[in-house]
């Protein structure tokens, strides 16, 4: 048996000389220090994300993208394929678990300043990737056309107009007209599918290609820290194999989640229907929202929704471009500022979500 | 005898108060001495009696005998008012309560005028320039009496006949309404009401007893008596009302019994105009009992197939032999109630036991029997569906295909309690057959669900424990390797 795959491994190396890869990876290390759990997370963003694809390839094989059909296509999955239920759970908590992954990755980026000089490009299309993950989630929601996605869709593009002269075309554009119909769906399909999966496959090469040759940023601290003792450990198989580990882990709680907490579907979508009550968008869009309804009408000359679309607009721009404004780090001083901003970043965050969650 | 003087005195000297309270009426005077009609007719008016003189209505100077003086237009004459003016003249003093009560002591209603002008009769007429009716269409002009006095046209008696002068005039009535009939008084004619009126009866229901009567409003009108959820209760008026009922020989109780009625129920306590009112069963304007032979096609004209059913039936025949009325005699008249399963069988309360209980061995005996039977099985088996489909909701499992289904168990449910009708006991089984196929196939899908809701908790199980095996292996593999860099380095 040893043979055999030693004999595949040559012939393989013959042709693309996989020997050089390995020598590579042999020779690439991850510093081991007390905040090296956060280097996992951006593994399991990626795990979750595969899970993702094959998933969502799973079940496209029986989902129907049409205002007749969605519903009964996804209702027909968890009622009559076999094991149809369990894909789509998968799926949708995989959605969510990804998400916040994505989100402890960006953060344990961000406070511990892996963005600084030279991984500006890498920390870029991280960003591009997480605004992705949640336009995927956006999207995606949408498709199984009950009625808790088609409001919440309803509300989440109308925010869109908020933005001063494109914000209505945006809407339109989005929606394929002036309401959410069969064309939003299907536009929604079409992003969901192709158009997203296929620029995050070219952001995500790119981010691992960096992260590969530029190996895992070591914090600040560390280099600070004389007293302390520089430790490493090789990436293969050391590093790679923790993350397998890490990986099944994911995948037993997916199994868990999706056997003791099956995804509902809900009541179809009557585009006639008044609104329920209680209409909220996805978790992850909760505290934006929050925010929104607690900004009074009027600041200033300019309308409260307009305010804070932009607030939201220009702070996700900045934030997005901390490596080029943050030039202490870059320069290897010590800035407490990003901390604080961080800090009030999360804080902001987890108790919006809360409170939208709450009331 | 005393008593007898009394009356006598007080009877001259009231007779006497109404004669002194008539004034000279030198109009009268002259138009009797001319002949005509309207002074023949005024001369017994209730009004003249009242002292109300012919300026009353028509204005000028009734004291004075020179016609110029008294009919000229500085003394207020106004010659023959036309159209709506008419009614005008009239509510000048009758929609004005001082003048009604505290000069003439009246406790007629003031309020007519305004009621009239809401009801039907209020509306334009055709002409565009007056209401339909004015006061004199009903009480006449000249001839005015009292509402009881028997040659009245609005008396009981003769109401439905003055009613009648337009809505029986089919070329009259097409101008407002061509859907609306115009035989109601050849109806009334033949119902219990209008017999006895047409013997002189005044206290039977005429037309206002039903409709009111300034106030009439069309019968689609919600505020009309006569509108599906009022009618029970304006027939009551006179049919809860036992002393006024005594000596018809008919009970008083009805309303009380319908209103416990599942028809009663939904329609006075649901507003569902699907349930019967009184009419619905009686007939409105030719209202009378439906007699033993017609009772099935009464309540045919809604429970139609179970009619059909029961008149191609073994119980027909028995039925019209034994003059038995046909669905009353199960299920009642006035305080219908739900039927329930309890009425099939012959078991205590069970209708069927009435004539078959005393014989067992009989067929009419061993059918009841064997359709509750049945019909529990059918019944049982629903409700266990329904406990298995609870379940499987309770455990999270997508089942509203087999929820789906299980509403054709439901509508065989449906279908068999018309079919007791046909009293088949081979038709009935075969609707009970179809609800059980549907009830056993509902069983089976939902517990092959609920098995595989335990099949995901195994599947569930067993993965976890091989991740976990393979997941430790890797930890100590890990640990392995580690250990073997350390000894290396």
């Amino acid at each position: 048996m040893k043979n055999y795959f030693q004999n595949l491994y040559k012939w393989i190396d013959e042709r693309v000389q996989l020997q050089s890869l390995v020598e590579f990876m042999g020779e690439k290390y991850v510093p081991v220090h007390r905040h090296s759990i956060w280097y996992y997370f951006g593994g399991i963003s990626l795990f979750l994300f595969i899970i993702q694809v094959v998933t969502g390839i799973l079940l496209l094989m029986y989902y129907k993208g049409s205002e007749d059909l969605a519903f009964e296509s996804i209702h027909f999955i968890m009622s009559k394929v076999e094991f149809g239920w369990l894909i789509r759970s998968i799926h949708s908590w995989a959605a969510n678990l990804f998400i916040l992954a994505v989100f402890i990755h960006m953060f344990s980026v961000y406070f511990s300043r892996a963005y600084r000089k030279p991984r500006e490009i890498t920390w870029l299309t991280g960003m591009l990737m997480f605004f992705m993950a949640l336009a995927f989630g956006f999207s995606g929601y949408l498709l199984p056309w009950n009625e808790l996605a088609f409001f919440a869709t309803k509300v989440g593009t109308d925010i869109t107009t908020a933005i001063p002269l494109i914000g209505r075309p945006i809407m339109e554009f989005m929606r394929g007209g002036e309401d959410v119909t069969g064309a939003t769906l299907s536009r929604f399909f079409g992003f969901h599918i192709a158009i997203f999966p296929g620029i995050f496959t070219v952001l995500l090469t790119i981010h691992l290609l960096l992260v590969q040759r530029q190996g895992m940023s070591e914090p600040l601290f560390i280099e600070d820290e004389e007293k302390y003792e520089k430790k490493k450990m090789p990436f293969f198989p050391n590093f790679l194999l923790r993350d397998l580990l890490l990986w099944l882990i994911v995948l037993n709680i997916l199994a868990i989640l999706a056997v003791f907490f099956p995804w509902e579907l809900g009541t179809k979508a009557d585009p006639f229907a008044p609104a329920p009550a209680g209409i909220k968008p996805e978790w992850y869009f909760l505290f934006m929202f929050q925010t929104l309804k607690y900004i009074p009408a009027n600041i200033w000359f300019i309308e409260g929704e307009i305010f804070g679309v932009l607030l939201f607009g220009i702070a996700g721009i900045l934030w997005t471009l901390v490596p080029f404004w943050d030039r202490k780090s870059s320069r290897g001083e010590r800035n407490r500022f990003i901390n604080y901003i961080g800090i009030f970043v999360v804080i902001y965050i987890i108790l919006l979500t809360i409170l939208g969650w709450l009331t | 005898m005393r008593k007898v003087i009394i009356i006598i005195i007080l009877s001259f000297i009231t007779s006497f108060h109404v004669f002194s309270q008539v004034k000279v009426d030198q109009c009268l005077e002259c138009h009797k001495a001319i002949g005509d009609q309207p002074s023949t007719l005024f001369k017994n008016d209730i009004h003249r009696l009242k002292g109300i003189t012919c300026s009353g209505c028509h204005g000028g100077d009734s004291t004075s005998d020179d016609m110029e003086k008294a009919m000229s237009k500085t003394s207020g004459f106004i010659g023959v008012p036309k159209g709506d003016n008419v009614s005008k003249v009239c509510t000048n003093c009758h929609s004005n309560a001082q003048i009604m009560v505290k000069e003439y002591n009246s406790a007629l209603p003031w309020n007519q005028e305004a009621l009239l002008a809401q009801s039907v009769h209020g509306r334009l007429s055709i002409s565009g320039k007056e209401r339909i009716v004015r006061c004199t269409t009903c009480h006449n002009t000249h001839g005015i009496v009292r509402v009881k006095d028997p040659s009245s046209p609005i008396y009981p008696v003769n109401l439905p006949k003055t009613c009648s002068k337009c809505h029986s005039d089919a070329k009259y009535m097409r101008t407002y309404n061509p859907a609306l009939p115009v035989d109601q008084l050849n109806k009334y004619r033949t119902s219990e009401h209008g017999i006895l009126n047409a013997k002189g009866d005044p206290k039977v229901a005429e037309c206002a007893s039903c409709h009111g009567s300034h106030e009439i409003r069309s019968a689609k009108d919600v505020k009309s008596k006569v509108y599906a959820i009022n009618l029970p209760k304006t027939c009551s008026i006179c049919h809860s009302n036992s002393n006024y009922m005594r000596g018809y020989n008919i009970p008083s109780d009805q309303f009380e019994k319908y209103s416990n009625s599942v028809h009663g129920k939904l329609l006075l306590g649901k507003n569902d105009f699907s349930a019967p009112a009184c009419n619905d069963c009686h007939g409105n304007h030719s209202a009378t009992p439906p007699g033993v032979e017609s009772i099935s096609k009464v309540c045919g004209s809604c429970h139609a197939l179970n009619a059909e059913l029961f008149a191609s039936s073994p119980h027909k025949k028995a039925f019209d032999q034994k003059k038995l009325p046909e669905c009353e005699t199960c299920h009642g008249n006035h305080e219908i109630i739900t039927a329930t399963d309890k009425l099939l069988g012959v078991q205590n309360g069970a209708v069927c036991k009435w004539c078959h209980g005393d014989k067992p061995e009989s067929k009419a005996f061993q059918t009841a029997k064997s359709m509750r039977e049945l019909r529990d099985r059918l019944v049982n088996e629903e409700k266990k569906a329904l406990l298995l489909i609870n379940d499987a909701e309770q455990k999270g499992i997508e089942i509203s295909d087999a929820k789906f289904k299980l509403r054709d168990a439901k509508q065989a449910l449906f279908e068999s309690r018309t079919m007791v009708h046909s009293f088949d006991q081979s038709k009935f089984r075969e609707i009970i057959d179809k609800g059980l196929n549907v009830t056993a196939f509902v069983n089976q899908d939902v517990s092959s669900s609920i098995d595989d809701y335990f099949f995901r908790r195994w599947g569930l199980g067993i993965s976890s424990l091989i991740i976990t095996i393979v997941a430790v292996s890797l930890y100590l593999y890990i640990k392995r390797i580690e250990r073997k860099q350390k000894s290396t380095v």
